[in-house]
């Protein structure tokens, strides 16, 4: 009766398998891809590579290991080298706003500015912190002015300059959520985004906010917890093996750089941005967004916006909506893990402690739903560093007439598979996180096994949304 | 006006990518009750370390 009754079930499986595919493509639901099972099917297979590394790691991984482990030094660079990297960064910041200004403005795929600021600092850049660490941090041009300043400064004051006032522990990494949120916006709703001018005066505007921030509280200190880019290259940073430091860099294990971060308020709305206004780039182009965003806007339209406004209205709407989703699923997590511990944490210091885990998850996210974006549009810095206003310049002989993108170097299917594993490896590499975090916070393994119960829900949940928007946005 | 069955295909497509998680959380639901039963049959607690730092 049994053995009837599941093959009764997979039977209904295999035909729902074979006949939804069919019936969606007639809705042009299928996309580009070449793939061998159905998109849907990827989802279910994580589903199962996460919950096997669940018991993988309840069975196999019983003491913690990621925390205290030691860092090794590497090498020692060059002392020149942090001036050097300052200067290049604030020459290519001075670059991006003249080509900004002074470059074409349409269309602006022939301007270095949107590129630049959309494809190789957005994402090129984080990816280029996984892989080596805070470069950033070296590179940042509001950083290096400011030091150069400070240091100018400093020698023609006889008596010194005042020291910064102290950075409120309340504010925290507040100032950096406001600014990648006001980024995203910027990215995602505004309707000026790929107008290099705009973009050159935003620059300019965040670099006067930074300077602010630093005269204040000190150039550090603004760095690590207030500029919206340091901080953001900043986590991503912390899952490279790679530590730089003042005069040396350091080798670690993957992950471990994570385990010491610091977490203060409005690192957890941080990452939930992060994660939340990703998100809502892959939503935007899929079909129950399309249906949303025109009632959206006509319900704004009849409170008397212009359909310009409406429009950015709603899509407003959609981001925080987005953010606010991600935020969610992250807080029901720990209220299971708050339940777990009878009480006897609460639901901030439990948020506090396994926010980390979040980090591989926002890079996940931002590979799968980028990687597109570095593969294809990447291609155009090659011919926008010879000509970076877009007026015929060919400073480098890499400029081209017509330029063209090559589509062909990477397939759809092979963009899907990068996407998939991404979104697949972070998850899990969030689960590692989290299981070994639970080890140092509940006794029992037993115990800290029972509490992850609900984050492998959360990191399931993640997964879900992010192929199914993936797989809504390439529809 | 479009009849909303016209889009039951996407709409069931879609449903898919929710199914492991509702089915993962059935699971749980049922294993963290397992677990609480037989936590109180044994009358153990669940006991944790100090709280982080602030």
């Amino acid at each position: 009766m049994r053995r009837r009754r599941l093959l009764a079930s997979l039977g209904v499986a295999a035909g729902a398998t074979l006949a939804l595919p069919s019936a969606a493509a007639a809705h042009g639901l299928v996309g580009r891809e070449d793939l061998p099972i159905p998109k849907w099917l990827f989802g279910w297979g994580a589903t199962a590579v996460l919950v096997a590394s669940f018991v993988g790691l309840a069975v196999l991984w019983p003491k913690p290991r990621l925390e205290g482990l030691t860092e090794r030094r590497a090498f020692a660079p060059a002392k020149l080298l942090d001036p050097v990297c300052g200067l290049i960064g604030t020459a290519a910041f001075a670059l991006l706003v003249y080509a900004g200004y002074a470059g074409t403005q349409t269309p602006p795929t022939n301007n270095l500015t949107p590129v630049f600021v959309f494809v190789l600092f957005w994402v090129g850049l984080a990816v280029a912190s996984l892989l080596l660490g805070d470069i950033f941090k070296a590179f940042n041009p509001w950083r290096a002015t400011a030091r150069a300043v400070g240091w100018v400064a400093g020698k023609a004051s006889p008596a010194g300059l005042p020291e910064p006032m102290a950075y409120p522990a309340w504010l925290g990494r507040w100032p950096a959520t406001f600014f990648i949120l006001g980024f995203a916006w910027i990215e995602l709703v505004y309707a000026g985004r790929t107008d290099p001018s705009h973009l050159a005066t935003l620059a300019l505007v965040y670099a006067a906010l930074q300077f602010v921030g630093m005269s204040l509280y000190g150039i550090e200190t603004w760095n690590s917890y207030g500029d919206g880019f340091g901080v953001y290259f900043g986590l991503f940073a912390r899952l490279s093996p790679l530590h730089w430091t003042r005069g040396e860099v350091l080798v670690r294990p993957v992950l471990s750089g994570l385990t010491k971060l610091d977490v203060v308020p409005g690192t957890v709305a941080l990452l939930c941005t992060m994660i939340g206004t990703t998100s809502f780039d892959g939503f935007q182009g899929g079909r129950a967004w399309t249906s949303l965003a025109p009632r959206l806007t006509d319900s704004l339209r009849g409170l008397g916006l212009s359909q310009a406004n409406a429009l950015e209205g709603a899509f407003t709407m959609g981001l925080v909506g987005m953010v606010l989703v991600v935020s969610g699923l992250f807080w029901l997590g720990v209220w299971g893990m708050q339940r777990e511990s009878r009480g006897r944490m609460t639901s901030q210091q439990l948020a506090w402690r396994f926010v980390h885990s979040l980090v591989p998850i926002a890079a996940a996210y931002i590979i799968a739903h980028y990687f597109s974006l570095l593969a294809y549009d990447g291609q155009r810095v090659a011919y926008l560093v010879s000509d970076p206003l877009g007026v015929g310049s060919d400073y480098f002989g890499t400029a081209v007439a017509v330029p063209t993108i090559d589509y062909g170097w990477i397939s759809a299917t092979g963009i899907w598979y990068v996407q998939v594993a991404a979104l697949v490896c972070g998850h899990v590499a969030g689960l590692i996180l989290a299981h070994d975090r639970a080890l140092l916070t509940f006794k029992q393994s037993r115990t800290a096994t029972r509490s992850q119960y609900w984050m492998l829900a959360v990191m399931i949940a993640f997964t879900s949304l992010g192929l199914w928007l993936l797989s809504s946005a390439n529809s | 006006m479009t009849p909303p069955i016209a889009h039951a295909g996407h709409w069931i497509a879609d449903l898919l990518y929710v199914l492991p998680l509702a089915i993962a959380l059935g699971f749980l639901f049922v294993q963290s009750r397992r677990d609480k039963r037989a936590d109180e049959a044994e009358g153990t607690s669940t006991p944790v370390d100090s709280p982080p730092p602030a």
